[in-house]
């Protein structure tokens, strides 16, 4: 199976290649209400918005950073651009798309990708949305797939985004949440109406690519009742020399009986904070299905989380993180148990390599009410050398006797007799090793779509090579 | 003989999926019935039905012990009617040991406190009969137990609680000689002081050999497909059920 | 009196869980160490310093039965020097607000076998803190609760491995009635240079209780490639394929819990040595009273 994944050609420079931006685009250092006030008037926002940006930057000013977790001590918010304006407008014909953008884009094969089997790219390059295409089909099946900036002001879905739009995630959630409602920009809009089950997954790819900026996209996806949808979500950015900042916030509602799968593939760039928050509200029998791939970022912080509201609701969170040198990547995710008879179910793979370190961290939370609920967590972590670090920390908390809740978590390295075996069967160490590794996220890649867990395999032989060869 | 148990035209399904399609059987007090069918006929679902697992649900038909209708009644009550299964695979419970654990059930069972010599006595014949050391009554029940050990602590229940009806599934697979020849002297040892009634699913007549079967049923895919007196066994045994599932 | 943080975990982790610390109102410990000797079966009614220490090639035991009237803390510092081992019971039963620790170092060659249990305890805030620092020295934790009524229980178990071929092995058990609060934290920290090491950490949970809340976090800190950890933990009810067997052999719902319940405690209480002991715990929970 492994053997004939492809691992070789990988050319590190396509994940490492920017292009240069114009610097009068930048909006200017340091975040005050006027700053703020000139982003919202900038972005022609309705009154309501302009209110929540303005109210989230007080909260942000007066909430504590975070107490546990890797330290962001060396991230300078104040520093970091916030907003980047590009140039170009929306299009939605992919020749009208600047030049550089579209050169970037077709080294991140989206056009391709959009060819063969994706139904919409919405891609946003630094903080807006320049490409944007739905396929016929998808749009005559009454499914909407938008930016957010513009979907804001059209007066179909104005409604619908202001009742949904941060109520999930409120600014008083945490720091960087409140920032994130303060500074938002970008992003995509998606709605599934009742019984709309879409069959092919609709993506978007998210890059930051100026220096000290800042991207802080935000995401809504709302799914009425027997509904189906694939989200993809893949970032990939740029190597910088300066802190750079991710502090997106993605808002998912899933209705009775519908089920949204979310997959990522998050390979931010070495120095970049991805302070990134995610939450899904699952009504009755409905599902979420977290697929999640953290390869890139010097810090992150990333829990999705899975607030099930309605009986029978379940949730699932698939993951895998890959931390190596110079990296913190602490992940996991959050299940909070609120209705009779809901189950969770949360399976992760995490490795440490070269110095770096990665910690799963969760909370599995089943309320009074919460019934009949079962739990399932198992993790696994794999150590590759003494210099790395691996740190797991789950946490349940358990309010109800008619509950099920189970956990287990290993951590250990790859054995000897494993490299052996396979050297034995003319295999270099190094071949062998990464081969090891692959089987061991594989619970990730058998969730992904084809192409992406191909790009999954590449990233884990990029990483592997980067310190046995 | 009186009707002990009646089964009539049960369906049974486990998740959704439906495993048995309308079984009928009778069984008289003091009969020995053997069922036998190939695997996945259904017939550890049938005993477990029987004697009330949650794991399957009866979309229809009915189960009646002494003329009344049991279909709806949990294990526990089924157990103090005088029905027992010999699990396949029974459970292992650390910290409690196996005489502890056959006192409760025996005094659940009996209604009535029984005094702890009365009780030890009762446990050592019923473990001599099974070739079983003694200190297995002081091990947690199951806990550490060999496949072999795990049927014959069954066996040792069986002996101690005196039910009416026994089901035993396939209590002699993956047993040796020896242990077959054990645990059919503990089953006639019950026959013989009891008086009770034998549904035995069996692949092996081994176990059959030294008692009297009086009415055999071959299910195949959910179904009951024969049945006939002890001379179906050897017919199987001879033919294999090819015969019995073709004619679906 | 003073009011301290007490029990903080050894990595932080989201606040709102409330697991990262506990706060209570502690005074300062008598002067004065008591030292437990070999064999002795100590009744501790106050608070106070307790030390147990072996020696080259001994081995020292000692019980403790820990049920002051008064809200109280109890120190006790463990001590194993080279191929020495100590194996200590503390069972806690008082009515007021204990506040233990047990500190451990031990040397190479070393073992130490801690048996806790926790019988009802009113409210406990327990911290077990062992440096696994001599090569091939080794941890075993059993820990049985049974708790009900409005009890509170909150227990931080860490097992540092600093030495090479360390081992530690945790087992907690437990049963929760009532409205009864448990937090149990059990870390496993491989630091740097414990190569070989390897650590298991498992926690059983039966609630039965209406109104219990239980909370288990139970940590791996790593920080060297040639080890082996583990954890698992088991939270809730009876699981149907017992209730079911135990039904086929006549017992009704409530004996079965029971059972179940006596069953956790139990493979805790059997792990003890010293069959007076055993005997006057399973007294203490009523279990085979009507015996012989």
């Amino acid at each position: 199976m492994s053997e004939k994944t492809i691992v070789a050609d990988i050319d590190r420079s396509r994940y490492d290649f920017r292009f240069e931006e114009d610097e009068s685009n930048y909006l200017g250092s340091g975040l005050t209400a006027e700053i703020v006030t000139e982003l919202s008037q900038e972005k022609g926002d309705p009154e309501w918005m302009r209110d929540l940006r303005l109210h989230s930057l007080d909260i942000y000013n007066k909430t504590k950073m975070v107490e546990w977790g890797p330290s962001i001590d060396e991230l300078d918010v104040d520093k970091i651009v916030t907003y980047i304006r590009q140039k170009s407008r929306m299009n939605t014909d992919w020749n009208d798309v600047p030049e550089d953008i579209k050169k970037t884009f077709e080294n991140l094969g989206i056009p391709q990708a959009e060819r063969e089997s994706l139904a919409g790219v919405g891609a946003q390059y630094d903080s807006e949305l320049v490409y944007h295409n739905v396929r016929k089909e998808v749009a005559q099946s009454g499914v909407v797939y938008t930016d957010l900036e513009s979907a804001m002001h059209d007066e179909r879905y104005g409604e619908i985004i202001k009742s949904h739009f941060m109520k999930l995630v409120p600014p008083t959630d945490h720091k960087f949440a409140a920032l994130h409602g303060a500074v938002w920009s970008g992003g995509s809009f998606v709605y599934v109406p009742k019984g709309v089950r879409l069959e092919i997954p609709l993506q978007s790819y998210f890059r930051l690519n100026a220096k000290g900026a800042g991207q802080f996209e935000h995401t809504l996806i709302i799914l009425e009742e027997d509904s189906y949808l694939h989200f993809i979500e893949g970032c990939s950015a740029p190597k910088y020399y300066e802190a750079g900042l991710h502090a997106g916030c993605v808002e998912l509602y899933v209705g009775k009986n519908a089920t949204l799968r979310y997959s990522t593939i998050e390979n931010w760039s070495k120095n970049m904070y991805n302070l990134n928050t995610k939450r899904a509200l699952v009504s009755q029998g409905g599902k979420i299905e977290w697929v999640s791939g953290s390869f890139g970022s010097h810090v992150s912080y990333l829990y999705p989380m899975s607030i099930l509201n309605g009986e029978g609701a379940r949730a699932e969170f698939t993951g895998i993180t890959f931390a190596g040198e110079g990296q913190n990547l602490d992940t996991g995710a959050k299940m909070i148990h609120n209705a009779p008879n809901t189950s969770s179910y949360m399976n992760t793979k995490s490795i440490s390599k070269s110095g770096g370190i990665s910690t799963f961290r969760s909370a599995v939370v089943v309320k009074e009410n919460a019934v009949g609920s079962k739990s399932s967590v198992s993790c696994e972590s794999l150590m590759l050398d003494k210099i790395s670090r691996s740190d797991t920390v789950p946490a349940m908390d358990i309010r109800t006797k008619y509950a099920d809740i189970g956990h287990e978590a290993k951590i250990g390295r790859i054995s000897d007799e494993s490299v052996f075996y396979l050297m034995s069967r003319g295999m270099s160490e190094q071949d062998a090793k990464a081969m090891i590794v692959r089987g061991f996220a594989d619970n990730v890649s058998k969730e992904l779509p084809l192409e992406y867990a191909m790009e999954m395999n590449n990233l884990i032989g990029l990483e592997m090579h980067g310190s046995i060869g | 003989m009186s009707q002990l148990l009646s089964i009539k035209e049960l369906k049974v399904s486990a998740e959704d999926k439906p495993l048995l399609h309308g079984v009928s059987l009778d069984i008289q007090s003091g009969s020995t019935h053997v069922l036998m069918g190939p695997n996945g006929a259904g017939k550890s679902t049938l005993g477990l039905t029987v004697m009330g697992s949650p794991e399957y649900t009866v979309t229809g038909g009915k189960i009646f012990f002494e003329g009344e209708d049991i279909t709806d009644e949990s294990a526990y009550e089924r157990a103090k009617r005088g029905i027992f299964l010999s699990f396949q695979n029974p459970v292992e419970i650390p910290g409690i040991t196996l005489s502890e654990f056959l006192r409760n059930s025996l005094e659940q069972i009996s209604g009535k406190h029984m005094k702890l010599w009365d009780f030890k006595k009762k446990l050592k014949a019923a473990m001599e009969i099974l070739n079983m050391d003694s200190s297995y009554a002081d091990r947690d029940l199951n806990v550490g137990f060999s496949g072999g050990e795990k049927k014959k602590s069954e066996i040792l229940q069986l002996l101690m609680l005196e039910p009416k009806l026994a089901i035993l599934d396939e209590t002699d697979s993956g047993l040796d000689v020896d242990a077959v020849k054990t645990v059919s002297q503990g089953i006639n040892e019950y026959k013989s002081r009891t008086g009770g009634s034998l549904l035995i699913i069996t692949h092996n007549t081994k176990i059959l050999e030294a008692l009297n079967v009086d009415r055999t049923h071959i299910l195949a895919a959910g179904k009951i497909t024969a049945q006939g007196g002890a001379e179906l066994v050897d017919d199987v045994i001879t033919n294999g059920f090819d015969r019995y599932i073709s004619g679906e | 009196m003073s009011t301290v943080k007490l029990n903080t975990l050894p990595a932080p982790t989201f606040s709102w869980l409330g697991v990262n610390d506990i706060q209570a109102d502690v005074g300062a410990l008598d002067n004065g160490t008591y030292a437990l000797d070999n064999g002795s079966c100590t009744e501790v009614l106050s608070g106070g310093a307790y030390e147990i220490t072996a020696q080259g090639g001994e081995i020292r035991e000692a019980v403790m039965f820990i049920s002051p009237n008064d809200s109280a803390q109890v120190s006790t510092t463990v001590k194993a020097g080279g191929s020495s081992a100590v194996r200590l019971v503390q069972v806690f039963d008082g009515k007021a607000q204990t506040v233990s620790s047990v500190k451990a170092l031990l040397e190479d060659d070393t073992g130490f076998e801690l048996v806790q249990l926790y019988l009802g305890t009113g409210s406990t805030i327990s911290e077990i803190d062992t440096q696994l620092g001599g090569r091939k020295s080794e941890f075993t934790a059993n820990i049985g609760y049974l708790l009900g009524g409005d009890d509170k229980l909150d227990i931080n178990l860490i097992a540092r491995h600093l030495g090479k071929k360390t081992k530690s092995q945790i087992t907690a058990k437990g049963v929760m009635n009532d409205s009864a609060q448990k937090t149990f934290k059990g870390t496993i920290d491989f630091v740097s240079g414990s190569a070989g090491a390897s650590g298991a950490e498992n926690e059983d949970v039966l609630l039965i209780g209406e109104k219990v809340v239980n909370k288990t976090v139970p940590l791996i800190l790593c920080a060297e490639e040639d080890v082996e950890g583990s954890h698992g933990a088991s939270i809730g009810r009876v699981d149907e394929e017992h209730i079911f067997y135990m039904q086929s052999r006549g017992l009704p719902q409530e004996k079965i819990v029971q059972l179940m319940a006596q069953s956790k405690i139990a493979q805790i209480v059997n792990t003890i040595a010293d069959e007076q002991v055993r005997a006057r715990i399973n007294n203490k929970i009523g279990r085979g009273k009507d015996d012989e």
